[in-house]
């Protein structure tokens, strides 16, 4: 009896990511004209409307880079906790308690001048993300609680703060009793650089190159690198584990909690339970995608951003959400199941049926 | 003629670094139970990872009942009839003993009264008094190994591997073990036995093949017809490799001052027991001891990287009993430690970052690190100690094993250190590199530094070390002058025979 399994190359192919990739992206598209085709859908013009609405037109594609941007700061956040091999399930709500203290630096500087609100707003943000990571980095590296519990139910506690002061002490006094938090101040938008995309993405850029030069040129991205690679290598060296967890926690933390912050100043009109929108846990899988490198996140952000929205503009053309999802769906399993086989094969091999 | 059960001839196995198997062979006869003997390190488990399809050997020929086989997977071993016990168990602790022997290979309809009762009927075949229905985490370990068994047997193993299988057993469920394997061979199946035990050996086994270095020493030597000096003598071997000179001594003042020494192990056991020892200035000592004995509790806790129950340790005058690693460094204390990419190298990380592991604090400026001293540090460490790099950016794991621990010796003695504990710091290099790294020790030692050197290798000690300490259970059970020491002293003051006349 023949039978397949996957099996561990014993050398990656060269190059084989970015070939992968491709690769699986056609399989993807393949896969995905049967499903239209099965749903009654017109391919063509659904993958031309899907390229159109996401990389077609100058438009289009600064509206794609918006959605990047807190995909990547999410995916930078997952990243870095992930090169000392924790995993942050909390980006969700650090961006949501980021966007929160943000509010609550534009509740108290609305008529402060515009640059120095927004910084401040941003500050406030990566402190939020950071104080909303605090608790699970504390726990895990003091008697260490796994942090993929304590991060994902902070999430939760996010939502209900946020909807809490949205009907409670932020409510909008002018919103005809709709609960809703008071809009951001004015000259708290940050300005737009092309077409439709705002100062953010910029940032985003800037954060991210900012983080790998620190990390390669540093004696704490030194020290973190060794870290990573083994506790007892790092016992060896001196370097504290509890405290390189704490940070990295923390920090991931911080970043989150800074796309929080963008996103409430770039795009959003108002702070509500839906600022993030998932892109938290999207940031997971675009950090996977990504293969946990923190200099991929941005590539990958702005595909997965665009896949994003191209997906939901076909909704337009009259292709259910469900066979929308599905389709989206298709896309990021077949790039990452595609980037899989770059580091194992699939083998034959020969087996007898046992007998007892 | 009846084929051998197992047949396995000039397996050759390659690790990054290190060579695990050099043409190992190995062949049982059906219906006996073959003990596998060697040293840690000698390449045992890797053999009987190649025998039960963990790993593919690089060369080399495995035959079942005669039969050429390839091995893929695990399964396609158990498929063959080879089963095995690994060390850590692989079992599901909230299943019942019933639902772990028959996970994976369960009939169609799963009826649990039905599966207890024939995995009852089997436990009571082979002697076991099983319960198939307790879960297993309320199991003790003994009996945790016996299910790891009848999971084997439920899937028709005719051959079982049982590596180091007394390891976690008390005194009375090893004998009861020895009882099982009776009834399996009575059977006409066969046991393989893996073990650095050699009283269970004789008692529990048939026939013995010894490894050392990879290769086989001695096949299927029966027994009944060896006594356990014979085989000790086999496994650490014999003959040295044409031994690097060694001067005189001229020991100087205490380099390392152990005193009253205890350290627990994870389980909270004393591994090391109240042990005191000095290193002088000038000299080698050497630690002997089979493995385990809490030898590398004792460097780890010198070294900083294990928590001291009691006791001291100073380093030239300096008493460093609760320092950090980095802070022992400064105050001459250099360690190589037994386990070199696992502790202290990194190697996914690259050649230079490797090299200043112990020095990066000083190559500070503001938050950022120099890296152009560090890779003019890097760059005086390859030079110096002759290490073969490709490109210093690549990571470590590329180097062959005499060259990492080049690396790993160059850096630790790049502080110019007063004391160099050593353990294991030629195990699985090949003869270029042992030599290398010996001389580099007698060097050191020449030059008035102080070493304490942990050693399997008997004949190593011998010929390099001024003293030898020999360690059992964590204690120290005998001290020999090594210019005058035999052999056989040591080994008998190693099994722990001697303990009671030494102390």
């Amino acid at each position: 009896m023949k039978r397949l399994i996957l099996r561990r190359r014993e050398e990656a192919v060269r190059g084989g990511q970015p070939l992968a990739f491709f690769a699986g992206l056609v399989f993807a598209l393949i896969m995905g004209a049967v499903l239209l085709t099965i749903s009654g859908d017109p391919v063509f013009d659904t993958y031309q409307r899907m390229w159109d609405r996401s990389f077609g037109t100058a438009d289009t594609l600064s509206a794609t880079f918006n959605r990047a941007v807190p995909l990547a700061l999410a995916g930078l956040a997952v990243s870095i906790a992930a090169t000392m091999g924790l995993w942050n399930i909390g980006a969700e709500g650090q961006i949501m308690f980021g966007a929160t203290a943000a509010t609550l630096v534009g509740r108290v500087g609305a008529d402060w001048p515009s640059p120095i609100l927004i910084v401040a707003m941003l500050i406030g943000a990566a402190l939020g993300g950071a104080l909303w990571a605090l608790g699970p980095g504390l726990a895990k590296a003091e008697i260490g609680v796994s942090e993929i519990i304590t991060t994902l139910m902070l999430n939760e506690v996010a939502v209900r703060l946020i909807v809490y002061l949205q009907t409670g002490p932020w409510k909008d006094p002018d919103g005809f009793g709709f609960p809703q938090i008071t809009a951001k101040p004015e000259g708290s938008q940050l300005g737009i650089i092309w077409e439709r995309s705002h100062l953010g993405v910029l940032v985003a850029l800037a954060v991210i190159a900012g983080f790998a030069w620190f990390v390669n040129r540093s004696v704490w991205g030194y020290e973190l690198r060794i870290a990573g690679a083994s506790a007892k290598t790092a016992a060896f060296a001196g370097i504290s584990m509890r405290k390189k967890v704490l940070g990295v926690l923390v920090l991931s933390g911080a970043v989150a909690g800074f796309a929080g912050g963008i996103e409430l100043t770039g795009t959003a009109a108002r702070l509500n339970e839906n600022i993030s929108n998932g892109f938290g846990f999207a940031g997971i899988i675009v950090a996977a995608l990504a293969l946990m490198r923190p200099s991929g996140v941005a590539l990958v952000a702005v595909f997965f951003g665009a896949v994003q929205v191209g997906g939901q503009s076909i909704q337009t053309l009259g292709v259910s959400p469900a066979v929308a999802g599905i389709l989206q769906a298709l896309i990021l399993f077949g790039a990452i199941g595609a980037a899989v086989l770059s580091t194992y094969q699939l083998a034959f091999i020969e087996r007898k049926v046992v007998t007892t | 003629m009846t084929h051998p059960a197992v047949e396995l001839d000039g397996i050759w196995k390659r690790f990054p670094g290190v060579i695990a198997n050099a043409g190992a062979g190995l062949t049982v006869r059906p219906g006996t139970v073959h003990a596998v003997l060697g040293e840690n390190g000698a390449g045992k488990t890797t053999l009987m990872n190649c025998l039960a399809g963990v790993y593919r050997p690089d060369e080399g020929h495995v035959r079942i009942d005669g039969q050429e086989m390839r091995f893929s997977a695990p399964a396609d071993a158990l498929a063959a009839g080879i089963g095995m016990v690994h060390q850590e168990f692989r079992l599901v602790p909230t299943f019942t003993v019933a639902e772990n022997v028959v996970l994976g290979a369960a009939p169609r309809v799963l009826d649990r009264a039905e599966i207890e009762r024939q995995v009852g009927e089997l436990a009571v075949r082979f002697g076991f008094d099983a319960e198939p229905d307790r879960p297993v985490w309320q199991l003790s370990m003994g009996e945790r190994q016996r299910v790891e068994i009848l999971k084997a047997l439920w899937r028709n193993a005719r051959v079982l591997i049982l590596d180091e299988p007394t390891a976690v057993l008390t005194p009375q469920e090893a004998v009861e073990l020895g009882e099982v394997l009776r009834r399996m061979v009575a059977d006409g199946r066969s046991v393989i036995f893996i073990s650095h035990k050699l009283d269970e050996v004789v008692s529990f086994c048939d026939e013995a093949t010894v490894l050392r270095g990879g290769e086989t020493v001695a096949a299927s030597i029966p027994v009944a017809d060896v006594d356990a000096a014979e085989l000790a003598r086999l496994m650490v071997g014999d003959v040295a490799v044409e031994p690097v000179p060694v001067a005189v001594a001229m020991p100087g003042d205490a380099a390392l001052t152990v005193d009253n020494l205890s350290v627990r192990d994870a389980r909270g056991l004393l591994a090391v027991d109240g042990v005191s020892l000095e290193v002088r200035s000038g000299e080698i000592v050497g630690i002997a001891g089979v493995a385990g004995n809490g030898q590398r509790a004792l460097t780890d806790a010198i070294a900083g990287l294990e928590r001291v129950e009691s006791g001291t340790v100073t380093v030239m005058r300096t008493d460093v009993t609760n320092a950090p690693p980095q802070r022992r460094f400064s105050a001459g204390l250099a360690y190589v430690p037994e386990d070199r990419l696992g502790v202290g190298l990194a190697p996914k990380l690259p050649v230079t970052e490797n090299a200043v592991m112990r020095e990066y604090r000083t190559l500070r400026r503001g938050p950022l690190l120099n890296w152009s001293t560090a890779r003019e540090f890097c760059d005086r460490i390859v030079e110096q100690f002759d290490v073969k790099v490709g490109k210093r950016e690549a990571p470590l794991a590329g180097l062959s094993g005499g060259n990492l621990q080049r690396l790993l010796l160059g850096r630790e003695l790049s502080g110019m250190p007063d004391i160099v504990v050593a353990s294991q710091p030629t195990r699985g290099l090949d003869v270029a590199g042992v030599r290398a790294i010996q001389r580099l020790i007698v060097q050191q030692r020449d030059e008035g530094t102080g070493v304490l050197m942990v050693s399997e290798d008997l004949d190593e000690l011998l010929s390099l070390a001024d003293r030898i300490l020999v360690m059992n259970a964590g204690r120290f059970v005998g001290e020999f002058n090594a210019r005058e020491a035999t052999r056989t002293q040591i080994g008998e003051a190693m099994m722990g025979t001697a303990a009671e006349a030494q102390s």
